[in-house]
Parts: structure tokens; sequence; C-alpha cells
């Protein structure tokens, strides 16, 4: 189950990641208009990271 | 002692994590099957920018509610807080507009469960047939009071289920909307072509934080959570950026949505998909299974299952409306901020029942204002005259972003308070941007978060002044009756009418913190307080 929860967790990271990418890389085409975009790549990357972070804590307690 | 125990029963604080995060989620993850219609009406082009501000200001509310809830984990949730930080008064406004959202979310929910239903049983849509939807949200209103009277509310382990079984699904919805339907050049054709005024954004963005309003079952987790400054944070935070990624990644799919089936206006015009919700209640109340439907392929099976996972979700929200004002209602008659009567409780049910029944019959008096023009056409004219034709989910809406922006206003402001006046209570989560200072001999830490929050949400207090009509005038009055019902009960009972009941907040929060099973923190408080007691004693004997 935890490898599942961690397997997750990186994808929604790996998916928030390539989002800002490519509002990185269309911000001189698209402009301001990218940042509802950006921001969205931002929050996946955070709970991404945030899952892992208590993942993380939870193997650290079973050793 | 066990006398004790009996005469004031305390909640089995037997919440998981999982549940802690399944409670929030089935309150405040229902709220964007609400909104996304509304605010692709109302902000077309700019629906994404609406919920990107509305969310990051509910960003900031959530971290505040999990601070204030993990320090003070109690019934009451804003109210509490508001009274705490500011006093009888402000926490009785507080709790009184959070009043008027429950009573909202009661309607609201309970109309849009059955809009949602119309999508499977075309007699229920309420342009069509307005008296049988009328009936039908009547009759779940009235059976949700009827099951919290005698007792019934759903488990902690059915909201799980459910939430679970949504997560998943609007998962696989986005996944594979971006995946085979999403065309960046359509969102940016719209963002650039169909941007709307001014007007237009202030309502769009007053409207999308109703995608974010139910982070009172938050503190209403955290008093059935063992140990929650501990677990609150971990499940809040999740909680939060689980909300705000599906409401942006749903305004953004439907800007740019390329449908499976082809979409015409009545001259047989393409149209976008975002445009199917203007002018067009039926369509604003079952957002997401319309969004749904149109994705390919998976369309097909979702067309059938959303509507009904939509459905329950609502109801389950609808129902923690019933649940939760009298909850509120009964915490604050234990302040003394509403009269005792609300603290009836049903011989033999144990429930809340005056408070329930007595919300409900409110909650059904906004339903009746709501449907009138749909249910009497000759009335539509005095709602097109006098309120703009607002009717039906816009008049809902209204009052829910009314109320949520008022209560989340004075929640920042209890905050701010409870930091200067109550810098000794440990606090395992902290908002974060704290500013380092000296307040009446005490070291505080002032929190810039809540200053942005505040700032935030009261914009959107003014937007919904600005551009709700109905809101303009229902909300105000609703604070203006509710304040001069608490000035002349206090006044009846000879307490301090605008000052605040004495209170020995000290002995609470050990109690608080005794209760939640969280006896480091009881001991790290005890300890703050002799430190400060002997330090106070040292200053006043010039040692």
């Amino acid at each position: 189950m935890l490898l599942i929860r961690t397997a997750l967790s990186i994808a929604i990271v790996v998916c928030g990641a390539i989002l800002l990418t490519e509002m990185f890389a269309s911000i001189r085409m698209a402009g301001i208009r990218v940042l509802p975009g950006a921001v969205l790549g931002a929050a996946m990357v955070a709970l991404g990271a945030h899952r892992l972070a208590l993942i993380a804590r939870v193997r650290g307690g079973r050793r | 002692m066990e006398k004790k125990a009996r005469a004031n029963p305390e909640l089995r604080r037997s919440v998981t994590p999982w549940g802690s995060f399944s409670w929030g989620y089935s309150d405040v993850g229902a709220d964007i099957f609400v909104g996304l219609g509304l605010v692709l009406a109302a902000a077309a082009g700019a629906s994404n920018v609406a919920f990107l501000f509305a969310g990051v200001v509910y960003v900031c509310i959530g971290l505040a509610y999990t601070e204030l809830a993990a320090t003070y984990p109690v019934a009451g949730g804003g109210q509490y807080f508001v009274m705490r930080g500011l006093g009888d008064i402000f926490g009785f406004i507080a709790g009184w507009a959070v009043l008027l959202d429950f009573t909202i979310d009661v309607t609201l929910f309970a109309w849009t469960s059955v809009d949602y239903s119309s999508q499977l049983l075309p007699s229920l849509t309420n342009s069509v047939h307005p008296w049988v939807h009328f009936v039908a949200v009547f009759a779940l209103v009235a059976g949700l009071c009827l099951l919290n009277v005698i007792g019934v509310r759903e488990s902690t382990a059915f909201n799980g289920v459910v939430s679970a079984l949504d997560v998943l699904s609007e998962s696989l919805i986005l996944c594979l909307g971006f995946l085979f339907a999403f065309k960046p050049a359509l969102l940016i054709h719209a963002m650039q072509f169909n941007w709307p005024s001014p007007y237009q954004l202030m309502l769009g963005t007053s409207l999308a934080i109703i995608s974010f309003v139910g982070l009172e079952s938050i503190s209403q987790a955290a008093q059935e959570t063992q140990r929650p400054a501990s677990v609150i944070p971990r499940t809040s935070v999740s909680l939060i950026l689980t909300i705000l990624i599906f409401a942006l990644a749903y305004s953004n799919l439907a800007l740019g949505l390329q449908p499976w089936h082809p979409i015409t206006d009545a001259s047989g015009h393409h149209l976008a998909f975002w445009q199917i919700f203007t002018n067009n209640s039926d369509n604003q109340g079952k957002a997401v299974a319309l969004l749904a439907a149109q994705v390919p392929y998976y369309g097909a099976l979702a067309a059938l299952y959303v509507p009904v996972l939509g459905a329950i979700l609502l109801l389950i929200s609808s129902n923690s409306g019933v649940f939760g004002s009298s909850r509120i209602a009964y915490a604050m008659s234990s302040s003394n901020l509403l009269p005792a009567l609300f603290q009836g409780v049903h011989r033999r049910f144990r429930t809340p029942a005056v408070s329930i029944i007595f919300f409900s019959s409110i909650a059904v008096i906004e339903l009746i204002f709501a449907a009138i023009p749909g249910l009497f056409p000759a009335a539509a004219s005095f709602y097109s005259r006098f309120f703009r034709g607002e009717n039906g989910l816009d008049f809902l809406a209204d009052l829910y972003a009314f109320g949520a922006a008022t209560s989340y206003s004075f929640v920042f402001l209890g905050l701010i308070g409870l930091r200067l006046t109550d810098p000794l209570s440990p606090r395992k989560f902290k908002i974060p941007l704290n500013v380092g200072m000296r307040f009446r001999g005490e070291r505080v830490e002032f929190p810039i978060v809540a200053v942005i929050g505040f700032i935030g949400i009261f914009s959107i207090l003014l937007f919904t002044l600005r551009t709700h009509v109905l809101g303009r005038i229902f909300g105000p009055s609703w604070l203006l009756l509710g304040l001069l019902f608490y000035l002349a009960y206090r006044r009846y009972r000879r307490l301090p009418v605008l000052q605040s009941v004495q209170r020995d907040w000290r002995n609470d929060q050990t109690e608080i913190l005794r209760r939640s099973g969280e006896l480091e923190l009881m001991d790290e408080y005890l300890a703050n307080l002799k430190a400060s007691d002997q330090r106070r004693a040292s200053e006043g004997s010039g040692v």
C-alpha cells in the first residue's frame, strides 16, 4: 500500500513539474495567461512533496 | 466524577487521519460541483483566473483554520476562535454568518443534488418541471431534518468510501480530459476573446469562493480526532491542496475542452463547452456531470455514474449543513451568545432537536424564496424589477458567498487577535511568514499571511456586495436582525451587552488539551504559563 502511495505521489510531482515547465515555456506566447496553469502545476508539486514527506515519516517511524 | 461526565458527555475521539480528510473532503469537495457552472457563466474566459484568486485566498483561510483547529480543537469552529480572539459580540457575528452559510448549504446542496439527478431523470429539471423540482428539494431538506432529529447521521466510514470514489473519479475525469479533450489553443482563445468586463470578473470571483466553503469541517473533525494537533495539520494540507488542484484543473479544462459531441446553439452555430452555462441555470447546477460526459470514450460511462456520485456527495454536504448548524447553535448557546433554547435536547433521541428544526425551517424559507419565480411566473416580474431577476441558484449562491466571506474575514481577525492575546498556547502548526515582536510584555509572532488573506477575503466580500443584488440586501439584513436579537438577549439575561463575559481561558485551554489527548502540549502550556507568571512577578517586584 505504501509503495502504491509513493508511486502516486511521485506521479503527482512529475505531472506538476511537467505542467510548470510547459507553462514557463509558453510564457512568451501567452503572457500572464499561463498563471492559473503555473499555480496548478506548483500546487501539484506541493501536494506530491507533502505526501512523500508524510510517507517518509511513516517509514522512519517503522524503523 | 462519573456523574459529572454523564452530565457533560464528551464526543468520542475516534476519527482517523483518513476519516478527518474525508470529513473535510465530503464537505468542501462537493463545492466544485456547484461552483464550476456558476463561475463559467459569470466569468467566461477568465473563469480560471477567478478560481485562481479565490483559490489563493482559500489557501490562506485553510492554513488559518488548520492552525486554529490544531491549537483549539473544540466545538464551535470559527465562532469560537473569533469569540476567544476578539470578544463575544464579534464571536456572535462570525457565528451568525456561519449559521447563514449552513442554512444556505442545506438548501443549495439539496437543490444541486436534484439538478445532478435530473441528468438521469429529466422530469426533475427545474426549468421544465419547477414544481417537481421544488417538491424533490423540499423532501430532501425535510428528510435530512428528520434523520438528524432521530439521530441518524452519515458515518465516517460512509464519508470515507464516497470521498475515495469521488477523488478517484475526479482524477480520472481530469487525467483523461487533459489527455484526450484538452486543446491549449482553445483555452488561450477563450482567455483572449472572451475576457469578461471587470464587473463580471468580480461576480465570477465572488462566486468562485463558494467552491471553497466548508472549512468549518476541519474544526469539527478536530474535536473528534485523537491528538488533533498532530493529525489535523497533516490531513488539512492534503485537503487544501487537493481542492485547489481540482478547482484550477476543472476551470482550465472547461475553458480548453474540445467537446466529444459537437455543441450547437438554436441557429446551428458551434459553441465552446463553457458557453453552455451562459444564462442556463439547469446546466449551471450540474456542470461536472456535463463536463465528464464530454470526455472522449470515458464520457459514455461517466455520463451514467457521475450524476449519481455528484448527487450523493452533494446530499452528504447538505446533511453537514443540518448537522453543522445545530452544533454551532449549541456551541453558541453554551457560550451565552444564543438563548439556552438552542441547547434543547430531544428527550428520546438525545439530539439538539430545537436547533435542527429551527435552522432547517430557515433553510425551507430560503428554498421558497429561491423557487418562487419558477413556481409562480407572475412573481418573476417582481424579481426582475427589484432583484435584477436573480432567483433559484443565483439567490442561494449570493447568500452563500456573503456568509462565507463575512465569517472568513472575522476568522483572520480572530487569528491575529489570538496570536497577540494568547501567545502562550503551544502551536504545533503555524501558518508561514510570521514577524516576531513584543506585545503586552510577551514575545508574539504576527502572522503576515493572515493579513494577506484578510485583504483577499475582504475584497471578495466587497465584490459580493457590489455584484450580488440579493446578497447585498439579505446578507446584511440577516446580520442586522441577528445582532438586534443578540443585544436584546444579552440585556434580558443581564450579561455584558457590548463587552464579553469573564472566562478563565487558562483553565479552559488546559482542559481542551487534556481532553484531546495532547498531554505533552498541555505540559508545555502549563510550563509557559508558569514561566510567564514568574517573569511578570519578578518584573513587578523590580528584581
